[in-house]
């Protein structure tokens, strides 16, 4: 076996191969060796990891998941982003719909995100119908399906769901956090329009997957350096900022308990 | 639990995107790592929105609690720095403002008055006296030295350039001009071909420098800005005097061409001020007041009186300059000496003037071809080149030079003026 630890990721923009070159740079200063591999989905990229080809992905959480059943738990978890512990999903609705809570959706038009993504459309179908609403019966829903495969990690379904909400073409709509804080601050979003009705409860994102926990010491050094990275240091800034973080953290793995109990309510992998 | 909160905001009925976050952003710039923020709010989406941009920029989020009615939510500063950079801000000068007027000379106002010796590659395009984030990138400015690139007396001549500027279609009194000799017409006709050419390079030159000159030398790169305007404008009047009395544009000489691509092709900035500047522009002073004396209207006289202003403020510019670069770098007036020497070799097969120009310098001042005045036109030639020598070594002697070599300089310097 090579001594170059091999590292999974999924190409869902050309930033990718930058962010990752960067990073590739970061461990080469720190004398650790490490190259990444792409790959154009996350199904492909779970292969792989199982298969023994790659070391490491980056998976969503979905993509974890995955990795978690064919594991049967065996798998491990080496770190993750900040941003992605505490996530959170939102309900967003026109500010001229009367929706004010969760109730309020019945009989209304409720747009989500791509079919894989967890948080605009697994997870708040989940936590709807845990909250008395189901939007297969109660509701009209309107999908975006883009980038399946990659998981709705890429935000492009996101997007759609803003603006089918601000456009009046659907009544409420879900998406992740983190999308919705962005658009917040570049202005993105008219809050005579849209806004924020609902909080999901907490989960995670996503991590750093590697096939058996008990591997966890052999990649010891390498989660220690990358979660020695500074935002507050020009270079690694620069990466921290194309990936959307401020500082990578230890993993915190309960926040995933309630993706593991939507997928199989919903029957995700049936 | 309970928070002791640093400080407290109170944003109202606002919405996220209508101001609550810069709020709540610049209410956080003011605090430390670990310190707490209170914002009080009457807005129900900011308990949705809050959270998310408090974790987007790695704040920790403490919650909220809602008893009088409103919505409290407290977030406590992370250590993320929103700008890289470690120099604090300048705050609290106020500039000397005398009379209604802020004078350049007086912007030395806290970091902006350190001029460094050598200037920051990545402060690029910032203004000398911001706090430059971090990890912005590097500019290739070839000219970063102060020896090189600060003239103490830049500022004063920036603020004369914008006070004199005029304007070449309205200043100039075309109305009065009325046909002239034939001959006479030509001869002002050549001189104003020639000049125009001459302008070109005296602003192509700067503007070559403008470009390559670390804007912390801010005072050199508006200087010079100011006289890429000025040639603009002697070039527009020179032309339009050619145009403008039923003569036209005449001869440009290859020998004329050669001398001035010699001081675009100069890859350093000293020499180029020193050749087009103190040498060229000063030689120039000398011509237009010639030009002046002897016009043979009321607009060729106001042209040639207004350029030479401007052209004085140049070479008065390049002398300051030049002085405080030898000041600084004694060895620096040997460079400049075997620059001029390198040039004259250069243009060593160029035998003198462009003989049409030199011609028409004889007819100006004769008022024509007339044989009976032709030898006084001819007498006020010779004695403008004498003037040209005396005044370049007058210069020369002015910015450190030994007199001898301020006469050999004179003499090596091009037959073509600039």
């Amino acid at each position: 076996m090579s001594d170059v630890i091999k590292v999974g990721v999924v190409a869902y923009d050309p930033k990718v191969v930058t962010i990752w070159e960067g990073i590739k740079e970061y461990f080469a200063a720190r004398a650790i060796a490490m190259d990444f591999v792409l790959f154009s989905n996350y199904d492909a990229q779970v292969d792989a990891l199982l298969d023994g080809w790659i070391d490491i992905a980056w998976n969503t959480n979905l993509a974890y998941i995955k990795v978690y059943r064919r594991t049967r738990g065996n798998c491990g978890v080496l770190a993750m982003r900040d941003v992605d512990v505490g996530f959170t999903t939102k309900i967003i609705a026109g500010t001229k719909t009367g929706i004010q809570s969760l109730r309020d959706l019945k009989g209304k038009r409720l747009a989500l995100g791509s079919r894989d993504s967890g948080q605009a459309a697994i997870l708040p179908v989940y936590f709807l119908k845990q909250s008395g609403v189901d939007p297969a019966k109660d509701m009209t829903t309107i999908r975006f399906d883009l980038d399946v495969g990659k998981h709705g990690d890429t935000g492009t379904s996101e997007v759609e769901v803003l603006n089918a909400v601000a456009a009046g073409e659907a009544d409420a709509g879900a998406i992740g956090d983190q999308y919705w804080a962005r658009a917040l601050s570049e202005n993105l979003v008219d809050n005579a329009k849209v806004r924020a009705v609902w909080t999901s409860p907490e989960y995670c994102h996503c991590n750093f997957t590697i096939r058996d926990k008990e591997d966890e010491p052999r990649f010891a050094q390498w989660t220690d350096a990358l979660l020695t990275m500074d935002y507050n240091k020009p270079a690694e800034r620069k990466i921290l900022e194309m990936e959307g973080l401020k500082r990578w953290v230890s993993p915190q793995l309960d926040g995933y308990r309630v993706l593991f109990e939507a997928v199989d309510d919903l029957h995700f992998f049936n | 639990m309970t928070f002791t909160s640093s400080i407290s905001v109170d944003t109202r009925d606002l919405s996220a995107a209508d101001g609550l976050l810069i709020l709540a952003g610049r209410a956080l710039d003011k605090l430390k790592t670990g310190d707490v923020l209170e914002i009080v709010s009457d807005n129900a989406s900011a308990q949705h929105d809050l959270p998310a941009w408090a974790r987007l920029n790695a704040h920790r989020w403490l919650g909220t609690t809602s008893n009088d009615g409103r919505w409290r939510h407290r977030i406590e500063k992370g250590s993320a720095l929103r700008v890289l950079t470690d120099r604090e801000l300048d705050w609290g000068n106020r500039g000397p403002i005398k009379d209604g007027r802020f004078d350049t000379k007086h912007w030395l106002l806290g970091h902006a008055a350190q001029i460094r010796q050598t200037a920051e590659p990545s402060h690029g395009f910032a203004p000398r006296g911001a706090s430059v984030e971090k990890g912005s990138p590097e500019f290739p400015f070839d000219v970063v030295d102060r020896n090189q690139a600060w003239s103490e007396g830049a500022a004063e001549f920036y603020e004369q350039a914008t006070a004199g500027h005029w304007d070449g279609s309205r200043d100039i009194p075309w109305s009065q001009l009325r046909p002239l000799d034939e001959d006479l017409e030509r001869a002002v006709c050549q001189l104003m071909t020639f000049l125009a050419e001459n302008e070109f390079s005296a602003l192509y030159v700067p503007a070559k420098w403008i470009a390559r000159i670390h804007p912390h030398f801010a005072e050199t790169v508006l200087f010079l800005a100011t006289q890429v305007r000025d040639e603009a404008r002697h070039i527009e009047v020179f032309v339009k005097r050619a145009l403008a009395n039923g003569g036209g544009l005449q001869f440009s000489s290859a020998s004329t061409q050669a001398s001035l691509k010699t001081l675009l092709d100069q890859e350093d900035f000293v020499q180029a001020s020193f050749m087009l500047s103190v040498l060229g522009e000063g030689t120039f002073m000398d011509l237009l007041r010639y030009i002046e004396t002897h016009a043979p209207d009321p607009a060729t006289r106001e042209i040639a009186r207004r350029t030479r202003i401007d052209e004085t403020r140049h070479v008065h510019f390049a002398l300051d300059h030049i002085r405080s670069v030898l000041r600084s770098d004694s060895s620096c007036k040997a460079k400049l000496y075997r620059a001029i020497a390198d040039r004259a070799s250069v243009l060593s097969g160029m035998k003198g003037l462009n003989p049409l120009v030199e011609e028409s310098l004889v007819i100006l001042a004769a008022g024509g071809l007339s044989p009976e005045r032709l030898p006084l036109g001819t007498k006020a030639r010779i004695q403008l080149y004498e003037t040209m020598h005396e005044n370049r070594v007058r210069r020369l002697t002015a910015i450190g030079f030994a007199d001898r070599e301020a006469e050999e300089l004179s003499q090596l310097h091009t037959p073509n003026f600039m």
